[in-house]
């Protein structure tokens, strides 16, 4: 499992993989014992550590170019455009979009979304979505129901999360105006058929808003080719860039309404938003640093291949969820099969409320996992766990075999199950 | 290796001709001269000008001259679409230049401006000062060759500088005499 390690250069906080397995299986683990060595697994959250060049990408920009883009006619502010448009040509590439300019940049995928549905939706508009949705997608489907008077369905998903295109189906009125759907639930990881929405959103003339901030990255996905109408992803996760960081692929033909005005620099003459893109969509002087950074990390995942990504995650998914089958007293959800979901997992240790096992697995194993709904609330409603919440592991593409391992190992003790359970990893 | 490897923007302000779009300079990290014949045979409808020597066409709404070591671009849309087409440009340049010993050369003509796209460069205030009724006459007739771009006297004024940079620029693209000094060297 060295491989990623190599590739990704030096890693700032995180040692070779052998010397994080010495590391662990001395000083930690089934002991119980406090340890400086910690094992990330809120990827979902937001990925970490980040690839070396990210770091590099933001530094260099700090330290040697600095200046705003769009903005000026020196070589330095020539310089910044480029590295936003590099970043730009990068993630188009990634989802699949030949037209670079119809990728806008945004602060995250929930000014994305918001930029989205408060730019399309009209009053006495009808909206359908899914009952696995993140806040970042509900409440702003809340408030334009509050002050626009839209109406708003959600399509039943099963308890693990997966979705029957025909319920979303069945939903569509004369005035729906827009289909909103996660592509993959950041509670259970569960992919959701969004091929087949948008082809039910073609043949009824709807646009499709699909929500990545799970899979851009992590998971392939053609925007043209699906025939999708608006993208919203996030730069922090699956991307490997950092926070503050994300966009929205907007399909030629589709205007929507700015949700912020400004200067965007060139056409200072005009009195409102220019109409071309992306400019009419990024008022305001743009998060050049964050953006040197999505490109870096964009132009890592390129070069790893999101297939191979893909398959890595997918090959410790597998792991985790095979270890944790053998654990008695545990509830995971989501599909449970690494073919039908990301690398995300939800559960709960019976009789152990989730944050207390969170907060262990932290405490006496330096594990990093979150607990609660996951801003997510529609989501835990769906799979029953809406008054205690779950325990969510997310596994990312520098997380080792070893740290599933561990993750497994420390589980089975906080379920007081370990002299019962003979884990995988202890036959291999 | 690739021919050309990197084409950088040097300079960039709002465009003289519609100021809601863009005009720039850009430099190939190499010579151009002896691909630009070779372009003009794959470009279907370019301007091939051995004096310059330069090539001229539309890509699309964008006009484009490609000198040695300058790319200027008229009326792209943002910076954006700039790189998105300079990088198009850098695939054509490095594709025809792989492809050249199959390419016959065209040094010649194939493509003229219209008088109304002439007309976009002018100052469009009517002024008859040149002793035609409108600009856009002025414009058909430099097109046949009866006037000559120094006619229009305006053009020199300062306030119009920028536009009589693209102005002389462009009617050097296309082989009519421009005064000395222009197309002005990058960046000006
Ligand atoms: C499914 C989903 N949508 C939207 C978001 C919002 O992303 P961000 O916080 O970067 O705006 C997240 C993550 O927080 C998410 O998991
Ligand atoms: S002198 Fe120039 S501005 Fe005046 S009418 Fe003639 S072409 Fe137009």
């Amino acid at each position: 499992m060295t491989d990623s390690t190599e590739r990704w250069g030096k890693p700032v906080c995180v040692p070779g993989d052998e010397d994080r397995e010495q590391e662990r299986g001395s000083g930690r683990g089934l002991a119980g014992s406090m340890t400086d060595v910690d094992i990330y697994m809120d990827n979902a959250a937001t990925s970490f550590p980040k690839p070396e060049a990210v770091i590099e990408a933001m530094a260099d920009f700090m330290r040697n170019v600095g200046a705003s883009s769009g903005r000026g006619a020196y070589r330095k502010a020539l310089e910044a455009d480029k590295i936003v448009f590099r970043a730009r040509q990068a993630v188009a590439r990634l989802l699949g979009v030949a037209d670079v300019l119809r990728v806008v940049f945004t602060a995250n995928a929930t000014e994305s979304l918001n930029l989205a549905i408060k730019g399309l939706l009209s009053p006495g508009d009808h909206v359908v979505t899914t009952s696995m949705e993140h806040n970042a997608v509900w409440r702003p489907l809340k408030a334009v129901e509050r002050t626009r008077g839209v109406t708003i369905s959600q399509a039943p998903c099963a308890h693990d999360g997966t979705l029957d295109p025909a319920d979303m189906e069945a939903l569509l009125r004369p005035n729906t105006r827009l289909i909103v759907m996660t592509h993959a639930s950041n509670v259970t990881g569960t992919l959701m058929p969004v091929a087949e929405a948008a082809a039910i959103a073609r043949a009824r003339g709807i646009p499709i808003l699909v929500d990545c901030a799970q899979t851009a990255g992590v998971h392939p996905i053609d925007v043209e080719r699906l025939g999708l109408d608006l993208v919203a992803f996030t730069g922090h996760k699956g991307l490997m860039g950092p926070t503050g960081t994300g966009g929205l692929y907007i399909r030629g033909g589709l205007d929507l309404v700015p949700l912020k005005d400004g200067g965007t620099g060139g056409d200072s003459m005009l009195e409102h938003q220019p109409e071309w893109l992306p400019d009419r969509f990024e008022a305001g002087t743009l998060n050049v640093c964050g953006i040197a950074g999505l490109g870096a990390g964009a132009r890592f995942v390129l070069e790893e291949g999101v297939e191979r990504i893909r398959e890595k995650e997918a090959g410790l998914l597998r792991r985790l969820l095979d270890g944790l089958s053998e654990i008695p007293g545990l509830e995971v959800y989501g599909p449970r099969d690494p073919a039908r979901q990301v690398a995300v997992v939800s559960l709960n240790v019976r009789g152990v409320p989730a944050e207390e096992v969170a907060s262990r697995l932290d405490r006496e194993y330096g594990i990093m996992v979150r607990a609660g709904l996951h801003c997510a609330p529609c989501a835990h409603k769906t799979i029953g766990t809406i008054q205690r919440g779950a325990v969510r592991i997310s596994l990312g593409y520098f997380n080792t075999e070893g740290d599933v391992d561990q993750c497994v190992r420390a589980l089975a003790r906080i379920a007081g199950r370990l002299s019962e359970v003979r884990l995988h990893a202890d036959r291999s | 290796m690739p021919f050309l490897e990197d084409i950088d923007i040097a300079f960039i302000e709002p465009c003289v001709a519609d100021p809601g779009r863009v005009r720039l300079y850009a430099e190939p990290s190499r010579d151009l001269a002896e691909v630009l014949p070779y372009l003009n045979a794959v470009i279907n409808h370019a301007t091939y000008n051995k004096d310059g020597p330069s090539l001229t066409f539309m890509k699309e709404f964008r006009l484009i001259t490609i000198y040695p070591r300058r790319i200027t671009m008229s009326k792209a849309q943002n910076t954006t679409d700039a790189w998105q087409v300079l990088d198009w440009l850098k695939d054509l340049i490095n594709d025809t230049y792989d492809r050249r010993g199959s390419i016959t050369p065209v040094h010649g003509v194939r493509w003229r401006p219209t008088a109304l796209q002439i007309y976009e460069w002018l100052p469009r205030t009517n002024c008859k000062a040149c002793g035609e009724p409108t600009c856009l006459a002025f414009a058909v007739k430099l097109l046949l060759g009866e006037r000559t771009p120094q006619e229009c006297e305006p053009l020199f004024l300062p306030e119009h500088a920028s536009l009589r940079r693209a102005f002389f620029e462009i009617v050097a693209a296309f082989g009519y005499p421009a005064p000395p000094g222009y197309p002005a060297p990058p960046g000006t």
